[in-house]
């Protein structure tokens, strides 16, 4: 079975951790707690008829405490950029993310999710800068780790994007 | 180049052992060829709960932890061009017993050919920085929500300003669009809003009123200010007061409402009302109701006030004719007051019952020795008149020496004092009145007609107050307010039935007829209200007169018919005819002419 690595990136507190939870376990826990290096889940999914089991890295949170080590970079499929909602400036970070794995693997796959659609009253990223993100070629998902809304439909879409040979990444030095 | 450091040997494998366990390391050795780790001396606690790796040797590393696969394959990309460089794989996390996860980190360091791979569990200093990161960003996440909250209040609040500063601005739009002219004073008394039509009305411009005291802003009189003031001090929400004047190139009419801001008190919004259109046809309907001290608005009176007026305008002589009594002199005293003379000496002389002498003395003056008795040199009336007016009263009663040296007077404008050959020149509009007939007079020869012709170049005819009976009620309630002022006697209003008698009596005395009624009936009144047993009993004994004749008008036949039955019952008396028709003998007389009916 293909295994493929995905590396779950986003600043602090957006919600990488709660969705990986509610995507493998169906669960969800109210409590933050900071993720402080690395944790990798795995699932298997089918797509196209062929299983595929993800590998999961649920990076730390990008902030001034900790970046993102390249090296964890290395040897990934995709990756999924997690925005909050509610934080506007969760969008300049996913930016900074999203160019330091060109920089470091090349244009892989990937998806968006903006996290927290259960509080979308409360956005501060409105639908102007979705439909900017959109026009930059940027897949956007919203969805609430919450409630277990939208979160299938992010992984299932990287998952197809995996499976497409012309979205695989070249040899990357 | 150093050599490869060694394993320990085996004498040192305690000590080995003991360091490796203290520091809570599992030491494996990388078989780069296989990818085998093996255990090195003793391992941890901890490596015996990890559920995968219980054995001596890791076979399947991919199985056992991917994130160490990754990072050994790492690792080898990196010595290949370091290959002394020791690496280390940060912090990780793998399942614990039981349901648990515990976190771990790697560190990959070359020992010559022999490749070692450390695996730290983190503890409590790891924890230690785990807590503070923890706290740290959920401060920055409490500090986030905080900044966003004050921003969301920060936008509702400059939203409400803005929807408070549109409806201000629309109301402000609204007021000046209404043309409401009202203004804002401030816990001093100082404007701090007026609006564009209270401008107008002050006459000022907008950086002259406001921050300024509402009285140096209104141009009131004094006693306006007080009642001002008054009114601001007052302890009401809500007053009213005026009409105040404000002064100035165009006098205004104002009245004010005056409102307590219910928000502040102490601060003020005053509404101004312009009432100088209503002042002015308040004033016009007054003038029409009474002109100077005439009173009176019937037709008859209200052509007489416009005579007045007219003659006012020229400096002609004016005869004045009237019945005794209907104020003849008020009128003098009106064209002199309307006239360009309003300013200078008005005199009234009556000429009825004076010698020649006596008469042209008074007129003219007289040297002194002119006469026995003439001690002095004395000007006469019109020489005391110089620039003014002169009322002659009774002039169809002057001795015929007297009409001639007035005609002169009238004719060079210069008088002669008596006892004097040298001319005087004088300056004095002649006004003169008679209740005679003059025509007649002339006719008779009592009176020169080139005199007549000389005084009447404007006339003025008083009607009898018999004939504008529509003034009564209003004469009688002027001359009634008048008495009681004079007298402190509170006396409000006549009662219908006494009015009616008033109505109904012939007036043969005229308005001073009716004055001396209605004071007689003041100092008989007992009550606020002057009742028919108050009047005097002529009026009263002639109530048994059916009013309601007086009241039709009578056309030329039915007046000539009434002079006749009167000249009839009086057998041929003309004096008593007049006397029960209510009308002076000349009237009759002239009236008679008129109607051609010289009685039999």
């Amino acid at each position: 079975m293909m295994q493929k690595k995905v590396c779950m990136l986003g600043g602090f507190a957006v919600g990488k951790t709660s969705l990986v939870r509610r995507f493998v376990t169906n669960m969800f826990s109210e409590h933050y707690q900071t993720t402080i290096g690395v944790t990798v889940e795995k699932k298997t999914v089918t797509v196209d008829h062929q299983d595929m089991m993800l590998m999961l890295w649920d990076l730390y949170g990008e902030d001034e405490f900790q970046h993102v080590r390249e090296s964890y970079l290395r040897g990934s499929s995709g990756y999924i950029l997690v925005l909050d909602g509610m934080r506007k400036a969760t969008l300049d970070t996913a930016h900074m993310l999203q160019q330091t794995v060109v920089r470091t693997v090349g244009p892989l796959p990937f998806v968006a999710i903006i996290n927290k659609s259960d509080l979308q009253s409360e956005w501060e990223i409105d639908q102007t800068i979705i439909e900017q993100l959109r026009e930059q070629g940027w897949p956007v998902f919203f969805g609430s780790a919450k409630l277990g809304r939208g979160v299938e439909e992010l992984f299932g879409h990287l998952a197809t994007l995996l499976m497409d040979p012309s979205l695989q990444p070249r040899a990357h030095s | 180049m150093t050599s490869p450091s060694p394993l320990p040997s085996p004498s040192d494998t305690g000590l080995f052992n003991q360091v490796l366990s203290a520091l809570d390391i599992a030491l494996l050795e990388w078989e780069m060829n296989s990818g085998v780790l093996k255990l090195q001396g003793c391992a941890p606690m901890w490596w015996h709960e990890f559920p995968v790796a219980s054995g001596a040797a890791i076979l399947d590393l991919g199985h056992w932890s991917p994130f160490l696969r990754d990072f050994l394959t790492y690792v080898q990309q990196v010595w290949k061009d370091e290959p002394e460089r020791t690496i280390a794989s940060g912090p990780w996390t793998e399942p614990d017993q039981p349901n648990g996860t515990m976190t771990l980190e790697a560190r990959a360091l070359p020992l010559g050919p022999r490749k070692l791979v450390l695996i730290e569990r983190l503890g409590s200093d790891f924890e230690n920085m785990r807590s503070i990161v923890q706290r740290a960003r959920e401060r920055m996440l409490v500090e986030d929500s905080t900044a966003k909250s004050f921003r969301h209040t920060e936008t509702r609040l400059i939203g409400q300003l803005e929807a408070s500063e549109r409806t201000k601005d629309d109301a402000l739009a609204l007021l000046q669009q209404l043309g409401l002219a009202a203004m804002v004073l401030d816990e001093r008394g100082q404007v701090t809003f007026a609006t564009d039509r209270t401008l107008e009305m002050l006459g000022l411009a907008a950086r002259e009123t406001l921050g300024r005291p509402w009285d140096q802003v209104f141009s009131f009189r004094k006693e306006d200010r007080l009642l001002m003031q008054h009114l601001l001090e007052g302890s009401t929400p809500t007053c009213s007061g005026g009409p105040f004047c404000l002064e100035g190139a165009c006098t205004r009419w104002i009245e004010l409402e005056i409102h307590r801001d219910v928000r502040h008190p102490t601060r003020h919004i005053l509404v101004l009302n312009d009432r100088t259109e209503i002042h002015a046809l308040r004033q016009a309907l007054n003038e029409q109701a009474s002109f100077h001290d005439l009173v009176g608005k019937s037709s008859a009176m209200l052509r007489v006030y416009q005579l007045v007026r007219d003659v006012a305008q020229v400096d002609t002589t004016v005869l004045i004719e009237g019945e005794t009594g209907t104020g003849k002199e008020l009128i003098a005293r009106a064209i002199h007051s309307s006239s360009s003379r309003k300013n200078k000496p008005f005199i009234a002389a009556n000429c009825a019952g004076l010698t020649d002498s006596i008469l042209t003395s008074q007129l003219f003056g007289h040297k002194r020795g002119a006469f026995t008795g003439a001690i002095q040199d004395q000007q006469g009336l019109f020489e005391a008149a110089e620039g003014g007016t002169l009322f002659l009263d009774e002039i169809g009663d002057i001795p015929p020496q007297v009409q001639t040296a007035l005609l002169r007077v009238l004719q060079e404008k210069e008088i002669t004092r008596l006892g004097e050959a040298k001319p005087r020149a004088v300056n004095v509009r002649v006004l003169a009145a008679t209740h005679h007939n003059l025509s007649e007079d002339v006719l008779r020869g009592s009176f020169r007609a080139d005199l007549l012709y000389r005084i009447r170049i404007a006339r003025v005819q008083l009607p009898p107050l018999r004939e504008r009976r529509e003034d009564i009620p209003l004469l009688a309630q002027s001359i009634l307010g008048e008495i009681c002022a004079a007298t402190g006697k509170r006396v409000e209003r006549l009662h219908p039935d006494t009015l009616r008698l008033l109505m109904s009596h012939s007036w043969p005395g005229n308005v001073r007829e009716l004055k001396s009624a209605v004071e007689f009936a003041v100092i008989s009144c007992k009550r606020n209200e002057v009742c028919p047993e108050d009047l005097p009993p002529e009026i009263t004994a002639a109530s048994v007169v059916p009013s309601s004749s007086v009241f039709i008008p009578l056309s030329n036949r039915d007046e000539k018919t009434r002079l006749l039955v009167a000249l009839s019952e009086a057998k041929g008396n003309r004096t008593e005819a007049a006397k029960r028709l209510g009308i002076s003998r000349a009237t009759l007389y002239r009236r008679l002419v008129e109607l051609d009916s010289q009685p039999h």
